[in-house]
């Protein structure tokens, strides 16, 4: 599979702050790819280089084939800084950048009406950008990013300041798109949402990358050896056994979590509660993101670094 | 280019497709035109509303007859103002239409005692007269005399009408005075007339060249004036909109689809047209003016064709200055702090212009002519301003200069501008701005 993106020993400097360090990355076309990683993290400075807004100054980018300058207009970018003009009329607004990236001419408004319908904003077109709301002008730029239907679509932190319902609706185009087979990097700081759209996750810390590969094979790796039951009575009480280190309480949704030692294989732990406490379900548990990235952070800077890493991922 | 000139098209048209930009540089101008074509003639051409009825004197006799004669005289004999123009100003259209307007006079005037003053007071006040005039005899004897001469008039007595009695009669004073010491007034107002005067320059060449006083002070401050308006008030445009597109967070949308270098030259594309429609405009009230005044004879073609040049020159770098500012801060009371010393340096030429204007071959003006960024504004005023051309080594070194001025402000501000636009936060100081444009 070809590769959309391509960094290879990618650095970026601002004075004495390292923003990012000989950053190696392949995002193959076609994937969802979550870009993810606390804020100050780097995302933000390795986009604006996948998008040749600012130069690297070691290591070369490469992005749908060729230099990221030159593939400017295959690209949709939604940056983390929303802007709009706005006294500017939406159709207006959205025409203007259309412009800027080779569209022209009546095609392109007949196509900002068709994208304005579909994501709810039927009746803005002839409405400054001033008069909506912080949402809608959120779903105007993003239609701005995919007017000239773009090859790969970058976007940061898409959903921040959307209620669930608009969420939903740009949820779903996004979804649409990497079905059309758009190559779509998103980057953000919520993990649990990439966790459910990307099938692909680059993790990156301090300017450094952590993690890169696939969802199922991350998870694989970060197996954090328990088994979660859900018991038919609540007020069972189970003691410890072989190959159990750690019992939790029950939690609100009636969840006992069971981590197994290193030496026991948690398949056996699974049959053995099943085959001795009633249950409505029981299963391996599989790593989320967020306790994937604490780990990786407790492993490359601690654990104060991890719990403070905690604490970020609880206010997000 | 075409991503270039999308920018600069919005940029036009967000600028000068505003009411304010429609009123300030469109409405304005022609209003100017409208005053110079229109209501100037007008001027020259107006005749006041008829004097007539009663004005009563107490005077000595000899004063009541001669300002009987007076009052009936047109007033270019009893004020002759455009006598003391510059030889420059006396075209027809100007001194008509500076004279004080030709009223048709039908005046009786009658000989009235000092006694019955309170009596004549009353009978202005309720309509029986137009006027009363008061000339102490004290006033005829001793000119050092501290009796005043005094006119009373209806409460809604025309200024021009006053302007008429007035004249007249302090005019009428001081020929009696004349005719009491046995001179005769009219040869005495000849003898005192001021001769009209040429200066001529004569060069080394051979060549001969009439001092013209609008040619030497007004023409280069108007043209300087030109420059300063059509140059500063785009720049400030550009200066605004950048901060704006920074405020708004829209710039970093705008990069994905454009380099930086492509923004900033679409955006001082952009300006270049608002700036050429200002000058175009004010350029054209002030071509009607010259028209319609008879001077543009004043003007060489030369003069205008530099012009264009040191206009194009100083739009580029007042443009790279506003825009490498509006880039590097992201409120405009920020910039005010940066703009200080260079608007210091570039308000040099308004204050300095009369010294300029009257020595455009001194030192300061040679020197400041060849320094950037105050050079286009310097030569031009050199160059209008002199009687006596500026050498050409001097206009072409000066344009070498400002065109490699031109060159090196566009690299040091597009540096500024790729580093300027994605900042937030604290301005920075002249030396951090430096500091960009090495690390740029």
């Amino acid at each position: 599979m070809t590769s959309a993106i391509e960094l290879h020993n990618v650095s970026k400097s601002f004075g004495e702050t390292k923003a990012v360090r000989n950053l190696n990355l392949e995002i193959p076309q076609g994937s969802m790819c979550g870009f993810l990683g606390p804020n100050g993290a780097g995302k933000s400075t390795s986009i604006r280089m996948i998008m040749s807004i600012i130069h690297p100054d070691s290591g070369s980018i490469q992005v749908l084939g060729k230099s990221a300058i030159n593939s400017k207009d295959r690209i949709g970018y939604l940056p983390e800084e929303r802007g709009v003009y706005r006294k500017m009329k939406v159709s207006k607004f959205i025409e203007y950048i259309g412009n800027l990236k080779g569209l022209r001419g009546v095609s392109l408004r007949r196509k900002v009406n068709t994208w304005l319908d579909r994501v709810e904003l039927p009746d803005v077109h002839s409405k400054k950008c001033e008069e909506l709301s912080k949402g809608m002008q959120q779903k105007v730029q993003f239609l701005a990013a995919i007017i000239h239907d773009p090859e790969l679509i970058i976007l940061d932190e898409p959903f921040s300041g959307l209620d669930p319902v608009n969420a939903r609706v740009i949820g779903s185009i996004i979804h649409d798109l990497h079905q059309e087979g758009r190559t779509i990097l998103f980057s953000t700081h919520v993990l649990h949402q990439a966790e459910q759209i990307c099938d692909r996750i680059v993790m990156i810390d301090q300017g450094t990358k952590v993690l890169d590969g696939s969802l199922i094979s991350i998870q694989d790796k970060f197996n954090p050896r328990s088994v979660v039951i859900e018991p038919v009575d609540t007020d069972c009480s189970i003691d410890l056994f072989e190959g159990v280190e750690y019992i939790s309480p029950i939690n609100k949704q009636n969840q006992i979590n069971l981590r197994v030692n290193k030496n026991t294989n948690p398949v056996d732990v699974l049959q053995k509660i099943v085959s001795t406490v009633p249950v409505f379900s029981a299963q391996l548990a599989r790593p989320t993101l967020d306790e994937i990235f604490i780990e990786q952070i407790a492993m490359s800077r601690g654990s104060e670094a991890a719990d403070a890493a905690r604490l970020e991922l609880h206010h997000a | 280019m075409r991503k270039t000139l999308t920018v600069a098209w919005r940029e036009f048209r967000h600028t000068a497709m505003t009411k304010a930009f429609l009123f300030g540089a469109i409405v304005m101008p022609i209003l100017m035109m409208g005053l110079f074509i229109v209501v100037a003639p007008l001027l020259a051409d107006s005749n006041d509303t008829p004097l007539t009825g009663t004005i009563i004197v107490v005077a000595p006799d000899d004063v009541t007859k001669k300002i009987q004669e007076q009052i009936t005289k047109t007033p270019d004999t009893l004020l002759k103002i455009t006598d003391q123009l510059p030889t420059s100003f006396q075209t027809e259209l100007i001194t008509s239409a500076m004279k004080p307007p030709t009223a048709t006079v039908d005046l009786t005037i009658v000989s009235a005692s000092e006694n019955e003053l309170e009596t004549l007071k009353n009978e202005i006040r309720n309509g029986t007269y137009n006027g009363l005039i008061v000339v102490p005899e004290s006033l005829l004897e001793n000119q050092e005399s501290e009796e005043r001469l005094e006119v009373f008039i209806p409460s809604n007595f025309s200024p021009n009408h006053t302007e008429l009695l007035t004249a007249a009669t302090s005019r009428s004073v001081v020929d009696v005075r004349l005719q009491r010491l046995g001179h005769q007034p009219d040869d005495i107002y000849a003898l005192v007339q001021r001769p009209r005067i040429t200066a001529t320059r004569l060069s080394e060449d051979g060549r001969e060249a009439k001092d013209n006083e609008i040619a030497r002070r007004i023409i280069p401050m108007a043209f300087m004036m030109l420059l300063w308006i059509a140059t500063f008030t785009s720049g400030n445009y550009l200066l605004t909109t950048t901060i704006e597109e920074k405020g708004n967070k829209v710039m970093e949308v705008l990069l994905s689809a454009i380099s930086p270098m492509q923004l900033l030259g679409g955006k001082i594309l952009g300006q270049a047209g608002v700036s050429a429609v200002i000058l175009g405009m004010y350029g054209s009230a002030a071509f009607a003016g010259l028209l319609t005044f008879a001077l543009l004879d004043i003007i060489p073609i030369w003069h205008l064709l530099l012009f264009g040049f040191f206009f194009i020159i100083a739009y580029f770098m007042v443009a790279t200055i506003m825009a490498a500012v509006g880039s590097a801060v992201s409120e405009l009371r920020d910039a005010q702090s940066l703009m200080g010393p260079i608007m210091l340096i570039l308000i040099i030429p308004m204050v300095l212009w009369p010294v300029l204007a009257e020595h455009p071959n001194g030192i300061i003006a040679t020197v400041t002519s060849f320094t950037p960024p105050l050079l286009p504004f310097i030569m031009i005023l050199r160059i209008t301003s002199s009687t006596e051309p500026v050498a050409i080594w001097q206009i072409l070194l000066s344009m070498g200069i400002s065109i490699g001025s031109v060159l090196l402000m566009v690299w040091m501000c597009s540096r500024i501008f790729r580093i300027g636009i994605l900042m937030q936060g604290k301005p920075p100081s002249i030396l951090q701005l430096v500091k960009w444009i090495r690390q740029g």
